[in-house]
């Protein structure tokens, strides 16, 4: 190991950093403003998308029977139903045990000792592994001898699903968008520094340094913005995430969050790559940029 | 050591720098540019250290294909020769010291070799007393040899200088080409293109001429002035 020329290589950058110290601060600002929009963004959709997808697997399809189905009938209907890899379970639930239910819920509003024969019919309660595949196993097993009608919160497994269809679409542009400021500010602010270094650039070209080296301590700066930037984001967003966490389990309880929904130090390190790669894509570009003219 | 074959440069202006030019220059030559101001000196030079590429013709330096050498290879062209301008071209941020050690560290040398290396160089053009000083603490004549220290460290065979006494006073440029002499003693060709008759005149070695881009004489002891010393001018 040459450390004299470790020691170049570094008095290099760190001139470079500090040349333009403020436009510097602006470029590790900007990075960390991203960040912190970035990270909370894809945070917040974790823990709704864990919400959505909680509420989406409370959503069970139930299929009612015909009053005539016989007891054949409904065994290979249950068969039928176990067989389709789509479905995670089915629960039968005969007439006697609806109508038990149902007394259960309404009891002291509605007297159901009017009734005098059970007017419910069986019916099956089916659950699948995935929520997007409800409509289509809801319409399959509408179809399914013995079975009367189905029914399904159709509305709000439609909603959910748009719903998580248009953040998906609206969180890929909004970080696009994010990546892509960051991105110009860190490339012009290494513009900056290669047009006051402009000058050992061109002796360094002249005495016959590769592009590699010229390039490499430009891009050990963006580097370093990117990082910093990050860096500062992720700290933010570690305070925020102690400090809000436990508050939003006791507010909401009902969302029935999982606290490993979001696994924090391996997000923040994605974070980190993340402004670290903008950074120094963003310098390769505007060295690339300034060595071809 | 260089060669060049009906080389025509034309820039992108269309203004036709250099017309058809051919030259010879052998291992250990010492050759002065000369002619008026806007005749293709700097474009020549130019060419020869890969700042342009010629429109037409093939350039040899040093075996090296220079016309139709990649960007990439380039460097390697570089290392093999240095470059002295008129304005130097020091960075003012850094000691003589740095400036010249600057060439080997952006080159990849090994830290040994460049504590090895500058202290002889800054010693051979004279300036290692000043080698902590900066550019601007130095007079013009101590600034152009720290550039010519900087132009020799990679040991090039061939050295192009453009108007190196351009900016220095009649003792600093006799001092200067003093240099160059010795340098070119220790067998480093050496090109050279001012507009200084009395160095030109006072050296007698070749001269090519040139005008409008092309070469008009090539004199092997020659004078600023075709076949004329200053003395005669002078005397009428
Ligand atoms: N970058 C350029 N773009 C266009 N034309 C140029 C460029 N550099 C030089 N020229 C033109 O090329 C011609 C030769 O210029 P060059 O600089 O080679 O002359 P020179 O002999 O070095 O002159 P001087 O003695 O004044 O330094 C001139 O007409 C000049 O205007
Ligand atoms: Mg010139």
């Amino acid at each position: 190991m040459d450390w004299g020329r470790v020691r170049f290589f570094l008095g290099e950058v760190f001139r470079n950093f500090t040349r333009n110290a403020g436009m510097q601060a602006t470029a590790i600002g900007t990075v960390a403003v991203t960040i912190v929009l970035l990270g909370g963004f894809l945070y917040v959709r974790a823990v709704l998308g864990g919400v959505g997808h909680d509420l989406l697997q409370q959503i069970r399809i139930s299929a009612y029977l015909q009053q005539n189905a016989s007891n054949a009938t409904i065994a290979q209907l249950h068969a039928a139903l176990l067989k389709d890899p789509r479905i995670s379970s089915v629960q039968f639930v005969p007439k006697s045990v609806g109508l038990k239910e149902l007394r259960k819920e309404t009891k002291g509003v509605i007297d159901l000792s009017i009734l005098t024969k059970n007017p419910l019919p069986d019916v099956f309660r089916v659950s699948v592994h995935s929520a997007s595949d409800v409509p289509a196993v809801a319409a399959a097993v509408r179809r399914m001898p013995g079975v009367a009608n189905v029914v399904y919160g159709k509305t709000i497994v439609r909603r959910l699903l748009h719903l998580g269809a248009v953040m998906r679409r609206v969180g890929i542009a909004v970080i696009v968008l994010f990546l892509l400021v960051a991105g110009i500010i860190i490339s012009s602010t290494i513009r900056l520094t290669v047009f006051a270094r402009r000058r050992e650039i061109a002796i360094m070209q002249l005495v016959g340094a590769t592009s590699a080296f010229i390039r490499l301590p430009f891009i050990c700066e963006g580097f370093l913005d990117g990082l910093l930037g990050s860096l500062l984001a992720v700290g933010i967003l570690a305070v925020a995430h102690a400090a809000l966490w436990s508050r939003v389990f006791r507010a909401l309880p009902w969302l029935h969050i999982d606290p490993r929904l979001v696994n924090t130090p391996l997000f923040f390190a994605q974070l980190l790559l993340v402004g670290a790669a903008i950074g120094v894509i963003a310098s390769w570009i505007s060295v690339g940029r300034y060595l071809r003219t | 050591m260089i060669s060049l074959r009906n080389v025509t440069l034309a820039y992108p202006n269309g203004v036709r720098a250099l017309d058809n030019i051919s030259l010879e220059i052998g291992k250990g030559d010492f050759v002065f540019l000369v002619g008026h101001s806007g005749t293709g000196k700097t474009s020549l030079l130019r060419l020869l250290y890969r700042e342009m590429a010629p429109s037409y013709g093939e350039i040899i330096v040093d075996g090296i294909r220079v016309d139709r050498l990649k960007r990439r290879r380039v460097p390697a062209l570089r290392r093999h020769l240095g470059v002295v301008f008129q304005d130097f071209k020091l960075l003012t941020d850094k000691t003589v010291w740095e400036n010249v050690a600057f060439a080997m560290q952006v080159t990849g040398a090994h830290t040994k070799d460049i504590m090895r290396q500058v202290p002889r160089t800054l010693d051979m053009v004279g300036l290692a007393h000043k080698s902590r000083m900066y550019p601007g603490e130095l007079s013009a004549g101590e600034q152009q040899r720290a550039a010519i220290a900087r132009a020799l460290i990679n040991n090039p065979k061939l050295l192009l200088c453009d108007e190196p006494t351009g900016n220095l006073d009649p003792a600093n440029t006799t001092e200067i080409m003093e240099l160059l002499q010795r340098i070119n003693l220790k067998g480093t060709t050496i090109v050279v293109a001012t507009h200084n008759q009395a160095v030109v005149d006072r050296m007698r070695r070749r001269v090519v001429r040139l005008e409008d881009g092309r070469i008009v004489t090539d004199e092997e002891r020659g004078y600023y002035y075709l076949g004329l010393g200053q003395s005669q001018i002078l005397s009428g």
